[in-house]
């Protein structure tokens, strides 16, 4: 298995959300990573969007954060307008050629003033904003890029193609512009390269019938996207191309580009009724007079929490759904169009509607045939990059990877976890070693800031429109000047744009300022980014300060701009107060123990444990069961035909080999303390054999991280006669006996069953695929038996689609029904519960009800969170969801790892998943492991308690307030005398909850960064 | 030129905001505000937050300084029980929490004016109830009078 | 009474001849009839100028704090009830060891208000007094008045649970059982059914007149820290000056602070030179405390202090 590799450089080919997140984490691991983007900023498409389902965060805003530590993060080149040339040689010893197109900016002279692209005479159609706007010839690709500086759009610029104009150059006063720029080829040898090249939205030019282009009030959905953007063209305001009014009705159609076998397309894109959905509650919230109205096959809201955004659409918001086909767009009076579909029962109708939105699927990017030649890896039929069954994140070519949507359409953490579980396969190809240091980047030295007089810096964030639209941002950067100790202040559109970082950086040293305030959004987010910002310019990071009036102001008092503002100020002032108070704090250096404990042998776990292995850490995987597998054990074929049995056993054997791996099988969790890089578990193992009564002695195991993969398990059904009937059975159970069931005349499949209602409201996401891939077997070994599959919506999503259609070819019915008309069972003879079973159904194309008599009813339960996750997550000190499901960190950017440092999930303990996503989760929490077992030592936090031995009486309600056994009673000795008995807190231990703190009668005990004196300046500074 | 100044009064009176100081902890609530933000829901704007790791860091005497500084009203949240990042600091913090509003309210303090939530991170929609709850109350009861810094005693006799 | 104190300096005397102690404190004959004053005994010649009545309200826990930590040798204090309590608190709070101390129960019968006989002889000077079954008769020059006993009790001690130390070493005669339950306290029960505004008024009113001259916390055997949070100026918590609210607000957080801890000793009151109510509160946070978290203060010193400790279960029908 080993490779030999003497190359710690790693290639990722292009910087969307995936390859960023690739980056970050292979440079997480110690890797040199060259990160190469065709375009001049990274960033990808997610900076195009306004928002993202299902949190509806701010697109823009969560990806900043990490374009800038990808910028800043010394173990990461970036080479934007670059592409591949070629890449020869093998695994570990690539050849990697790549270009730098010219940019004819000199990017460490450009300022980004902007004054070149003012005076340039070009204007050319924006491509970021999918041409919606013009820019010129010189350009900066977006407001917030990455990098900053302008470039020139060569086949555009008077010089570069006539030789005539040069304004640019006489603008620019940084001498920044260089015509004789030439393209660069550079040779890098790479260990491993990992292709994140992502998609293409459709282009709808082909449904002449949808009459995009033809009318002006048919756009695309990433146009419309960009209409929402408060940074796009049209800041944010919904208006009609055609007369700049304010649409009513918008209809959006779905799957234009999806779901099509004409146009090849019969796969799903899996994100568009999501962003559909999405754009239709962002446009109801920007203007209460939009009425928008999905027209869909199927609503495939199959991610965590998507249904529940789905449901609250419909009931919140009123979007309206109409499940219809649509087969013609035509004009109507006054720019409007008419819609022209047939319903659901069969009846042909029309509709007229202000604003048509077309949801364009996603497709292979244009040049992924190239790209694909270049890199000598094999294509899928639709042009994906995927071939090698069950690593879904393999290419053919051993060393190159694939990621986010290159390998299938996916959404936003799909493409993270699949960038983090690419990087766990480039690992073992890098010349790694455990890292030495905390941070590879070096900072300027801290200046010694103690006993100066507060000199802050205010800098007060428009977020484009996003505060500066509700909230008086000049006002309150003005107010804030008059503030004592304020000696700079300053409103930026994005504090958090590198421009504006490089600002504040400028303005520390300028105003010699040693305490920092950004009111922007919120420091859950935002805080590490500035607190770098301020080690950048040589401030300790802890003298920073941010007042939340984004999320927590102009968003949730948008209609009162004059309160809002009041609010700004006070919180500033209260801002201004704590920063005042503020003094340097240290980060105590923690050793990592280079081990990890794995909870659950099942796929994701026994995945998880092999990548962490083949990178050289030890493992210690924990089963509860006296076998390893989990649910794998239980399914004997999958859709596309590759064998799940030997994949669980050449897993198991593969696990079982491993000399990193120990396996503990009927393994009791007894528990978990510590923390990152000191864990300690305590399980107890109990004997197999029944005679041995007497119980196995507890196990310890020291470790630095922990992987939680406890799995999902099919609920039991409490309807359709299920356990009442021995002709009902799951899906489960119908997988163990389907080769050798009795003949059958009739199967009835009901999908859904425990899903999408009730407690339950999510979609268990395999159900549809299984009850899909069964029909299908039982019609290949019996085409003469019927099965009808009954289902609310079908949700084979991404390629999965194309075994949808399979199966209706091969006479499959699909019947669908809804929750008011759910599927009513009874046998035929009422004394026999065993006899055949009525299937008494509402079929809505024919609108009557029908019945079915099926010899067997197969029901696709529900996936159900393990009752055993709650005492885990208490353990952990991790978070469930609603349904029992383990929360993590973010919905989007963060999808394996959780707020507490060092615990990380995979598989179906963070959702239903199939087994490809459950390999790719699995590795993405193997990589983010093994970002933390990588390193000798990492940095606890600065915020820790401290005592004030004189204040201490050594009273002892501290060390009992304490969760964390972090404090305790130490006696003071002068001599052999006992002096005095005071508490003494393990920086180390310590979680910074301050819950000593506030129990402290004497004002002993405190906690740094929220000090008593820090919280009374707040609260005492905006008094009436 | 009296009429002129009673309106004027009765004026300010109708335009008078409570401000209201809420202490939220980092983990559950204050994510549970932003999240109020992130989904767009709206509440009234009367509070300022000051963000604690943990409902366990509010000591008393901070309610007791806020309302002392003239505030019209104070909010502590935190994570439900058995949510707390810190395992128990909500637990710790809410035997605290009992014994001063127990304390206050036995000395004849108004029960709107100190007020505690259980919000989590995925609350949005509960964050903004809580405020506009509190808020209201707040309203309710008027400018604050008792424990404020330089007020008078109140008029009425033991 | 004179029982007792024989058997007090009886059993002193031998535990210092023993050597079981080093040092006992006690009280000793004040400046007046009605007064005592805390006196230390290493010497067993001493030991008779001990005394014990209803004089003797001074908690002389506080005294441990200050020779009870020495490596020098046991110390022995007289104990009532709360002084008792006190002592359970201060080895349940780390401040002695309890091997460190001795306890010496004594009976009590209450103690004397002064504030209370001051107003019953108009203020003359007692030169005597004697007990006479549930009378005190108070005997001056010029005067002898005879009195309810109970009308010139402290409050705390008209309500006391426990008058003997639920953990001694011994004990002089034999202990009182504590009361089943909490006694009657009328003046409570009616207090609370005033209307808010009316005890509002009534603490403006009772605080308004403190001085802040902090007799009250330095009588308090629980107040011990090193520097009250009142005296710090880092952070400067209140203001120190008279200003109502930083009166109401120094004694909101006193009682704050002794929650849980509080033995109701009314050492507080009668240190009081301007006869604030300051048991009122105490007792409800106390009696709040015992219902809520079942948890009296100084009863076992192996028990985790309630505001140091929890319960998944505690009750939160005021958290929204």
């Amino acid at each position: 298995m080993s490779v030999k590799s003497s190359s710690k450089s790693v290639l990722v080919v292009g910087a969307g959300i995936a390859g960023i997140q690739a980056a970050l984490d292979l440079a997480e691991l110690g890797a040199d990573v060259h990160l190469l983007e065709q375009t001049p900023s990274i960033g990808g498409r997610m900076p195009q969007l306004d928002k993202t389902f299902p949190t509806n965060d701010c697109s823009i805003c969560i990806l900043s954060p990490k374009m800038s530590e990808c910028a800043r993060h010394p173990g990461i080149t970036l080479h934007i307008c670059s592409s591949l040339v070629s890449v020869e040689g093998t695994a570990g010893d690539f050849n990697c050629r790549i270009k730098e197109h010219a940019r004819y900016v000199d990017p460490d002279k450009c300022v980004g003033c902007g004054v070149c692209a003012e005076k340039c005479p070009v204007k050319v159609a924006d491509e970021f904003d999918v041409e919606l706007r013009q820019r010129k010839a010189i350009y900066r690709y977006f407001a917030q890029s990455i990098p900053s500086n302008y470039v020139i759009d060569a086949a555009h610029c008077l010089q570069l193609t006539k030789g005539v104009c040069k304004l640019c150059e006489k603008a620019c006063e940084a001498d920044a512009i260089n015509f004789k720029d030439k393209d660069k080829f550079i040779d890098l040898n790479c260990g491993a390269v990992v292709l994140a090249s992502g998609i293409d939205p459709h282009n709808p030019i082909g449904y002449g019938q949808y009459g995009y282009k033809a009318y002006p009030n048919v756009v695309t959905s990433i146009e419309f996207e960009r209409m929402l953007s408060a940074s796009g063209p049209q800041k944010g305001h919904v208006v009609r191309p055609s007369d700049g009014k304010e649409p009513g009705r918008v209809a959006f159609i779905q799957c234009v580009g999806s779901r099509d076998l004409e146009r090849k397309h019969d796969y799903c894109s899996s994100v568009c009724c999501m962003y559909a959905i999405k754009e239709a509650v962002i446009a109801k919230e920007h203007s209460k007079g939009i009425e928008p109205t999905i027209f869909f096959m199927d609503i495939r809201a199959f991610g965590k929490d998507f249904d529940k955004y789905y449901e609250r659409a419909e009931s919140q918001f009123g979007v309206e759904f109409t499940r219809a086909r649509v087969a013609k767009v035509t004009p109507a009076d006054d720019g409007n169009l008419r819609l022209h579909f047939t319903r659901e029962y069969g009846k042909r109708d029309s509709e007229v509607f202000d604003l048509v939105v077309l949801s364009v699927g996603l497709e292979p990017r244009e040049d992924m045939a190239e790209l694909a030649d270049k890199v000598d890896v094999k294509l899928d039929e639709y042009g994906f990059c995927r071939a090698v069954p069950f690593e879904p994140l393999n290419t053919v070519r051993p060393g190159i990877f694939a990621c986010g949507a290159a390998n299938g359409p996916k959404d936003i953490p799909e493409s993270v976890m699949s960038a983090s579980g690419a990087v766990a396969g480039c690992a073992r190809f890098l010349a790694l070693e455990r890292q030495e240091k905390v941070s590879k980047k070096e900072f300027p030295e801290e200046k010694d800031v103690v006993g100066e007089r507060p000199r802050i810096g205010v800098f007060v964030c428009h977020c484009g429109i996003n505060i500066a639209g509700v909230v008086d941002v000049k006002d309150v950067a003005g107010f804030a000047g008059t503030l004592p100790n304020v000696e700079y202040t300053e409103d930026v559109i994005y504090a958090c744009s590198q421009d504006c970082l490089d600002t504040i950086k400028e303005k520390i040293r300028e105003h010699n300022l040693n305490r920092v305030l950004v009111a922007a959004c919120t420091p859950r987010t935002h805080e590490p980014l500035f607190r770098e910002t301020l080690r950048e310019a040589g401030l300790n990071q802890y003298l920073f300060e941010m007042a939340n009036i984004r999320d927590q102001c102009s968003w949730a008092h948008m209609h009162e701009p004059e309160l809002a503002t009041a609010k700004v100020k006070d919180l500033v002032e209260m801002g201004v107060a704590k920063a005042r108070n503020l003094f340097p704090l240290q980060k105590l250096p923690i050793e990592i123990n280079p081990k990890a404990v794995v909870v659950g042998g099942g796929l994701s776990g026994m995945i998880a444990s092999l990548a962490m292995a083949d990178a050289g850490y030890e493992v210690c995987l924990l089963e509860k069961e006296s076998e390893l597998g989990g649910n794998l054990a239980g399914i004997r074929n999958t859709l596309n035909g590759a064998d799940p049995r030997e994949l669980l056993h050449s897993t198991i054997l593969k696990v079982e080999d491993s000399k990193f791996i120990t396996v503990h099988r009927n393994a009791r969790l007894q528990s978990i303390e510590g923390y990152i890089g000191h864990f300690k578990t305590t399980f107890e193992v109990n004997s197999q054999k029944p005679e041995a009564k007497s119980k196995e002695p507890s196990v310890e195991y020291d470790h630095g991280v922990v992987v939680v993969a406890t799995g999902a398990r099919e609920s039991e059904p409490a309807e359709y006669l299920y356990g009442k009937s021995r002709r009902v059975i799951t899906q489960l159970e119908l997988e163990k006996r389907i080769a050798d069931l009795p003949r059958c005349k009739t199967v009835v499949m009901i999908q859904c069953v425990g899903s999408r209602e009730g407690e339950r409201l999510y979609c268990s996401r395999v159900c549809c695929g299984q009850a899909i891939k069964n029909a299908t077997l039982m019609k290949k070994m019996r085409p003469g038996t019927d099965v009808y599959v009954l289902y609310r919506d079908i949700r084979t999503y991404g390629l999965a689609e194309k075994y949808y259609g399979q199966a209706r070819d091969l006479g499959v019915v699909f019947e669908r029904y809804d929750l008011d008309h759910k599927p009513e069972l009874e046998p035929v003879d009422k004394s026999d519960p065993d006899s055949k079973l009525k299937v008494k159904l509402v079929d809505f194309l024919l609108d009557k009800k029908i019945v079915i008599e099926a010899d067997l009813v197969v029901l696709s339960a529900a996936m159900d969170a393990p009752k055993e996750n709650e005492q885990l997550a208490k353990m952990l000190k991790v978070p469930l969801n609603k349904e029992g499901f383990f929360l993590e960190a973010h919905m989007k950017l963060r999808p394996v790892d959780f707020a507490t440092d060092g615990v990380f999930m995979c598989g179906l303990a963070h959702s239903p998943k199939n087994i490809d996503e459950s390999i790719t989760q699995a590795k993405a929490a193997a990589a983010r492991a093994l970002g933390v077992l990588s390193r000798k030592v990492i940095e606890a936090e600065g915020t820790v308690s401290w005592v004030n031995p004189d204040r201490c009486t050594g009273c002892g309600v501290c060390v009992k307030a304490c969760a964390y056994a972090a404090v305790e009673l130490k006696e003071m000795t002068m001599g052999s005398k006992v002096v005095k008995t005071v508490a003494e807190v393990n920086e180390a231990l310590c979680k910074g909850c301050g819950a000593c703190a506030a129990s402290c009668r004497s004002g002993a005990i405190n906690l740094k960064g929220f000090t008593d004196d820090q919280i009374f300046e707040a609260v005492s500074a905006i008094t009436t | 030129m009296i009429e002129a100044k009673v309106e004027n009064t009765i004026g300010r009176h109708k335009d008078w905001q409570p401000k209201i100081l809420a202490f939220l902890c980092n983990w559950c609530s204050y994510a549970g505000a932003d999240l109020a933000g992130v989904s767009r829901i709206q509440y009234p704007p009367n509070i300022r937050v000051v963000r604690i790791p943990c409902s366990g860091r509010v000591n008393p005497i901070f309610i007791l300084k806020c309302l002392q500084n003239g505030f019209d009203g104070v909010l502590v949240s935190g994570c439900h029980p058995g949510d707390c990042h810190y395992i128990s600091g909500n637990y710790v913090a809410r035997r605290k929490f009992a014994v001063l509003k127990t304390l206050l309210e036995f000395m004849g303090l108004e029960p709107g004016r100190v007020q505690f939530s259980w919000v989590s991170a995925g609350e949005g929609e509960k964050f903004a109830q809580v405020v506009t709850k509190v808020t209201e109350d707040v309203k309710k009861l008027g400018p604050a009078r008792k424990l404020v810094r330089n007020l008078e005693p109140t008029e009425t006799k033991y | 009474m004179a029982d007792v104190e024989q058997v007090l300096r009886e059993t002193v005397r031998k535990l210092l001849q023993e050597q079981k102690v080093c040092r006992v404190i006690g009280y000793a004959r004040g400046s007046s009839a009605l007064r005592s004053t805390p006196v230390f005994i290493e010497d067993e010649k001493d030991a008779d100028s001990l005394v014990f009545d209803i004089t003797c309200g001074n908690n002389l826990t506080q005294y441990l704090k200050k020779c009870g930590k020495a490596g020098d040798g046991r110390v022995g204090i007289v104990a009532k009830g709360c002084d008792g309590r006190a002592v359970v608190q201060y080895i349940a709070e780390g401040q002695v060891k309890r091997e460190g101390i001795l306890i010496i129960g004594i009976p009590c019968e209450g103690v004397l208000d002064h504030r209370k006989a001051c107003d019953k002889t108009q203020g003359r000077e007692v030169s005597e007094y004697r007990i006479e079954g549930e009378k005190v008769v108070l005997k001056g020059k010029d005067f002898e008045v005879s009195l309810d006993k109970f009308d010139v009790l402290s409050d705390s001690c008209r309500r006391c649970r426990y008058p003997s130390p639920p953990v001694h070493d011994v004990f002089i005669t034999e202990p009182k059982e504590a009361a089943s339950q909490e006694p009657e306290c009328k003046e409570f029960d009616e207090f609370e059914k005033l209307d808010a505004s009316e005890r509002w008024a009534f603490f403006e009113n009772e605080f308004s007149k403190c001085i802040r001259c902090y007799a009250c916390r330095n009588a308090c055997p629980m107040c011990y820290c090193e520097e009250c949070f009142v005296d710090q100026s880092n952070p400067q918590w209140f203001g120190k000056s008279t200003d109502l609210s930083d009166t109401m607000i120094f004694h909101i957080v006193r009682v704050l602070h002794t929650a849980g801890r509080c033995v109701d000793c009314g050492a507080c009151e009668r240190a009081c030179p301007l006869g604030i109510n300051l048991g009122l509160l105490n007792k409800k946070v106390e009696k709040e405390i015992q219902e809520r978290f079942g948890y009296t203060s100084g009863l076992d010193p192996d028990e985790t202090p309630a505001m140091a400790a929890f319960d998944e279960e505690d009750k939160q029908e005021f958290i929204l």
